[in-house]
């Protein structure tokens, strides 16, 4: 475990995060957030529920703006929606289109490429969450594991050089979480995409991350960048049994459960 | 050892998690489109169901036609069905068997109401989507279009006539400008419905206007629009007979009133049973091109309840 600062000039990180606050009203709910979120690799968001974690995703995807400070997205300041970046909701029946059916909600977000790449695409990113032959069930012929599926599919026929997952595991059961953790780290050795996952549960946090970004309870602030190098690929019960897993777990955990906010990054 | 167990899984084949084997996809309705029954009824008991109101109304109507009082105005069920059959219907093939009145009056009538029905329908659609997207327009409009549906539109009438001569359009008018509010006031209500993590996820994909209107608005707020048109589709056929009471030359509610005038009791009962018929008809086309439009959402919403 080695523990970077956070707000060092990197120049090859994806996405880059500057002294980024928000308020609503009085309310500030993000103090100050600088981070770095490194190319081809799993980040993890970490942090106690309301500390703006959503907030946070919602900035970095361009659907909101920070009250002070700024996101860079591969070096340019973010301003609207990046081309590059795809999202998977954390509540999937409240954003996939219960009227299409599942090959056409993939397929939504490429409708403007040429039909034959369209299709390629669709059958590829299918495929590749493991729902070939469902494609032409409607989401909600489906399980909420499988729905979540979809989500993900949509978000990989998009060809994301960014993957953004708020909370993407929170509403599916035990089971099936472990399942999709594991599909998203194989789809993104696969295909190299940067993944920032937001999550508030630690074991998930730890299990996907390469990268952990720890926030401190609300107005929040980066409690601690924490890198992690359990080896790859990782398995529930081998990682989750590593010496060092439980190491970086137990202190993700101290940092979340102290009271205070930690030192101002 | 399991990392070794685990990185054969890696390859590329597909996951075949245990997940997507166990839990199969929920009652697999191969066509959303089919029928769904009522639990616990056969058809010939649901059919003999929905008879039994309708023969006792016809049952009430014979009694009250053979009493001493109402009897002089209240003619009975098998003389008003003998004059709708004389006066609606015929035996000419090349009239499609239908009589001169249906060619007089019931279809300048129903033109009428399909005419203010259309124009209702687009323009409570059209306005209802650019209110329902933008929360300023709502709030600048929301006092207008509730003193506009509250508005005794039957009354306006004369203002209509005034406005647009005597001809149909004042009456088209009427009935659009009556029946728009449940349409508008629904669609309205349907924009807001599609939720904001379906609006944000068409921003994150950075879906083209035109796909968000047509892909996502619409059909989005679609059951609600539908529910609006149900009732404006009631409404529509009662507005038709006010707006022909008055200045009105032809029309179902010109006969109404002109067979009153005559003392013509008969013909103004099969009036009344044209609208019934006509209420049905209406009715059941609603509900075919419903089902058509709003498969998913029926399917949707019983997996939800
Ligand atoms: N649109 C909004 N308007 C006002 N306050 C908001 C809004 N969105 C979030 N907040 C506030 O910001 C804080 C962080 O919320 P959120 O980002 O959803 O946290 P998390 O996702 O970590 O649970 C909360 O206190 C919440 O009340
Ligand atoms: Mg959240």
């Amino acid at each position: 475990m080695t523990e970077t600062s956070a707000a060092t000039a990197g120049t090859s990180a994806e996405l880059l995060l500057d002294a980024v606050s928000k308020s609503y009203g009085d309310n500030l709910a993000v103090r100050s957030i600088s981070a770095e979120v490194p190319a081809s690799k799993i980040s993890v968001i970490v942090g106690p529920s309301g500390c703006g974690k959503s907030t946070l995703l919602r900035i970095i995807s361009g659907l909101d703006n920070p009250t002070s400070g700024q996101v860079r997205f591969e070096g340019d300041p973010v301003d609207g929606v990046p081309e590059g970046l795809a999202m998977v909701f954390q509540d999937y029946s409240r954003s996939l289109y219960p009227w299409m059916r599942v090959d056409k909600n993939v397929e939504f977000p490429i409708k403007h490429l040429p039909a034959k790449e369209r299709a390629e695409r669709v059958r590829f990113a299918i495929e590749e969450v493991g729902l070939t032959h469902k494609e032409k069930l409607y989401p909600w012929q489906m399980s909420g594991g499988m729905q979540q599926r979809v989500a993900i599919a949509r978000a990989l026929a998009s060809h994301p050089k960014l993957l953004l997952m708020d909370e993407p595991y929170a509403s599916v059961d035990a089971q099936t979480r472990a399942d999709l953790e594991d599909l998203l780290m194989r789809i993104q050795a696969e295909l190299g995409i940067t993944v920032l996952v937001v999550t508030h549960d630690i074991d998930e946090s730890v299990y996907l991350a390469d990268r952990i970004i720890v926030l401190s309870s609300p107005p929040s602030v980066v409690a601690e960048v924490i890198d992690v190098d359990l080896p790859r690929p990782r398995d529930h019960i081998a990682t989750k049994t590593d010496q060092r897993f439980v190491e970086i777990r137990s202190h993700v955990t101290r940092l979340l459960r102290s009271k205070e906010p930690a030192a101002t990054a | 050892m399991t990392t070794q167990q685990h990185s054969t899984d890696q390859p590329h084949v597909p996951l075949s998690a245990p997940e997507s084997e166990a839990v199969e996809e929920r009652d697999a309705q191969p066509a959303p489109s089919t029928r769904r029954e009522r639990a616990g009824l056969s058809w010939p008991v649901k059919v003999a169901l929905r008879l039994v109101v309708p023969a006792a109304i016809l049952l009430v109507w014979w009694l009250v036609s053979t009493s001493q009082r109402m009897g002089l105005y209240v003619v009975d069920p098998l003389t008003a069905f003998d004059r709708f059959v004389t006066d609606f219907l015929s035996a000419d093939p090349s009239r499609f068997f239908l009589g001169d009145a249906t060619y007089d009056h019931l279809f300048p009538s129903v033109g009428r109401a399909l005419a203010g029905l259309a124009i209702a329908i687009v323009v409570g659609v059209v306005v209802g989507i650019v209110l329902g997207i933008s929360p300023v327009l709502t709030g600048l409009f929301q006092p207008m279009v509730h003193l506009g549906r509250s508005l005794p539109s039957p009354a306006l009438l004369g203002v209509f006539f005034f406005m647009f001569g005597t001809g149909d359009l004042p009456k088209i008018f009427l009935i659009a400008f009556s029946i728009v509010w449940p349409i508008l006031l629904n669609t309205i209500d349907g924009v807001s419905s599609i939720g904001q993590v379906r609006a944000q996820a068409a921003q994150v994909f950075r879906i083209p206007g035109r796909d968000v209107l047509f892909h996502i608005v619409l059909p989005g707020a679609a059951p609600k629009i539908f529910a609006g048109i149900r009732t404006s589709l009631s409404l529509s056929l009662i507005l038709m007979i006010i707006s022909e009471l008055q200045k009105s030359e032809n029309g179902l509610g010109y006969q109404l009133i002109q067979s009153q005038r005559n003392f013509d009791y008969a013909g103004f009962w099969s009036v009344l049973i044209v609208l019934v018929i006509l209420g049905v008809a209406f009715n059941l086309i609603f509900k075919f091109v419903e089902r058509r439009a709003l498969a998913w959402h029926r399917g949707a919403t019983q997996q939800n309840d």
